[in-house]
């Protein structure tokens, strides 16, 4: 017989992966076209590898810093990271992801812990920050941010889509060749 | 009204044993973790206070017999002191450790028991968070200053020299197994440090009760904390032998710890922690020049809670006497009087041109490492470079 609560977890899940996913090609996107973003990654040196992951086993995304403040995807996540920050819960990621607890918090609330040096997570949280205040509708990163900034709609929207441009172009192997 | 805390996660399993001849009961709590010869670990200028002597006197005559002192502890702990107090603890085949000393003491022999516990003399294995799952081997801490409130945290941090790194540690079983607080501890210190140091956990609490992660339990830590400095700060600056005044100081920098342990602090901090690194100004310097200018900034995002401090800060007269709305900035008044009171006492600074030790031109620094500080994240109000800067101006002159 069917439940409800089978339902659940597993929609949970599924929606928690496809945003990690999502996640991790946001921010390379961002990394290469809004300069903020790309001035916060480009304090991690060259090699620098950073894992977002929801405990235990994942999801995750784990990105490679450039050195110029451009990030990319690692397929391989076999080799160690510099920073690993983790959900402690699939349902904690949840909360985040759909902008029901903004991620500083989530971090108050002790549903975010950090293997690695703090500053380093701190600085990638406002990078994310950021991300999701130039990629969300006002009405949902306000949710999701400490404090929403004054960014003119003028200014947002040619960000935002340029974002989104190198979201999908990266999504099509050869396409920015 | 506060609206209901949504969620929250409070811990402190550290047995508080506070009040005079609290040292006397050291070795009955040594009996009760079957230790019974413990390596004391402290640093030079504590020994050289005669404070290991109040120790060694109170176990003199009991089934605790002390195996050995370790007193070279810097500042600032490295892996190698570490490495040397684990290789004494060794060799004299001590059960327990005893620090006696302030932050760097404590961190110390966290970490050296850390090794004597686990084995070997690798500490990285163990770095980060969450790593050790192991009881330890018995810890007792006895401060001896009333400020860092570090007999509560779970938290060691120690600097590799040979990287240039700081190594965190953070686990549930580097707490002690208990703090002793003894007035004995605190009465010869100097006004200066005292005041520094009651600052620190003044800002402990201060920002505990005002901070993203702040509880019901964290608040009631905090303003016992703050009542307790507020009152007996002034009374021991005027008088430095009044033993109860000290011991209340005491309390109410263990409260403060408990309750920044669970709730965390904020941009005052973070902005200490940065002109810290920057300027080589000592911490309870720095959390004093900030705190007052920490919470005017804040205030436009918890105003009510700050107003709410007013109470445990100028007692229950004032504070009914004066409506909500002002509240907040008479909190702020209140610290900046507590401040001018201590300036007159023992010069401790108020600004940045008064430490003599800042320049105009690091303050960017210090703006830029404070957003990038972990402690900012907890703040109400996000910080920006741009506020840091603004801050620290404000604290200029």
């Amino acid at each position: 017989m069917w439940h409800t609560t089978d339902f659940v977890p597993a929609a949970e899940r599924a929606y928690v992966t496809l945003m990690m996913g999502i996640v991790g090609r946001a921010l390379v996107a961002s990394s290469e076209t809004d300069p903020e973003i790309r001035d916060g990654l480009a304090a991690y040196p060259e090699g620098f590898r950073i894992q977002m992951t929801v405990d235990p086993g994942g999801p995750a995304f784990t990105v490679r810093c450039l050195g110029d403040g451009r990030v990319e995807l690692v397929a391989d996540d076999s080799e160690p990271v510099d920073l690993r920050v983790h959900f402690k819960h699939r349902t904690h990621a949840f909360l985040v992801l759909s902008f029901q607890e903004g991620s500083a918090r989530a971090f108050a609330n002790n549903r975010i812990y950090v293997d690695g040096d703090v500053s380093h997570a701190i600085r990638l949280l406002r990078c994310l920050s950021r991300m999701e205040t130039l990629i969300l509708p006002k009405l949902v990163a306000e949710h999701a941010v400490k404090h929403y900034p004054a960014l003119p709609l003028s200014a947002k929207v040619p960000l935002a889509a340029r974002i989104y441009e190198h979201f999908v172009l990266n999504l099509v192997p050869g396409a920015r060749a | 009204m506060n609206a209901a805390k949504s969620f929250y996660e409070f811990f402190c399993p550290v047995k508080v044993i506070a009040g005079h001849k609290a040292l006397e009961h050291m070795a009955f709590e040594l009996g009760t973790l079957q230790a019974q010869r413990p390596l004391i670990i402290t640093d030079k200028g504590v020994r050289e206070a005669g404070l290991v002597r109040h120790v060694e006197q109170a176990l003199e005559g009991t089934a605790v017999t002390l195996a050995a002192v370790f007193d070279d502890v810097p500042a600032d702990s490295s892996v190698e002191t570490v490495r040397a107090a684990a290789a004494l603890y060794r060799a004299r085949q001590c059960d327990a450790i005893v620090a006696v000393g302030g932050g760097s003491v404590m961190d110390t022999a966290r970490a050296a028991n850390i090794l004597v516990s686990e084995g070997g003399d690798d500490l990285h294995v163990y770095a980060g968070a969450h790593n050790l799952t192991r009881r330890l081997r018995p810890l007792l801490v006895i401060p001896t200053t009333s400020g860092t409130g570090s007999e509560t945290t779970m938290v060691a941090v120690i600097s590799d020299t040979e990287r240039g790194v700081k190594v965190p540690f953070t686990s549930r079983v580097l707490m002690p197994d208990a703090a002793i607080l003894d007035p004995r501890m605190t009465l010869a210190l100097p006004p200066y440090i005292t005041a520094m140091t009651a600052m620190d956990a003044m800002t402990h609490a201060v920002e505990a009760y005002i901070g993203l992660s702040a509880n019901p339990l964290s608040d009631a830590y905090a303003t016992a904390a703050i009542r307790k400095i507020a009152e007996n700060l002034p009374r021991v600056m005027e008088h430095p032998n009044d033993a109860n005044a000290r011991l209340e100081l005491a309390q109410a920098s263990t409260l403060a710890g408990v309750a920044f342990s669970n709730s965390m602090v904020g941009v005052v901090h973070s902005l200490g922690h940065s002109l810290g690194a920057v300027c080589h100004l000592p911490h309870g310097v720095c959390m004093n020049l900030f705190l007052p200018y920490g919470l005017s900034f804040n205030a436009s995002v918890v105003g009510e809670r700050i107003g709410e401090l007013l109470l445990p800060l100028v007692g229950p007269r004032f504070y009914a006497a004066t409506p909500d709305a002002q509240r907040p900035d008479k909190v702020v008044t209140a610290l900046h009087h507590l401040r001018d009171q201590l300036w007159q006492h023992c010069q401790l600074p108020r600004t940045l041109q008064e430490t003599g030790k800042v320049r105009r031109d690091q303050l960017q620094r210090v703006a830029e490492l404070t957003v990038d500080d972990g402690s900012v994240i907890y703040n109400p109000r996000e910080v920006t470079v741009a506020d840091a800067l603004e801050l620290l101006e404000r604290a200029w002159a």
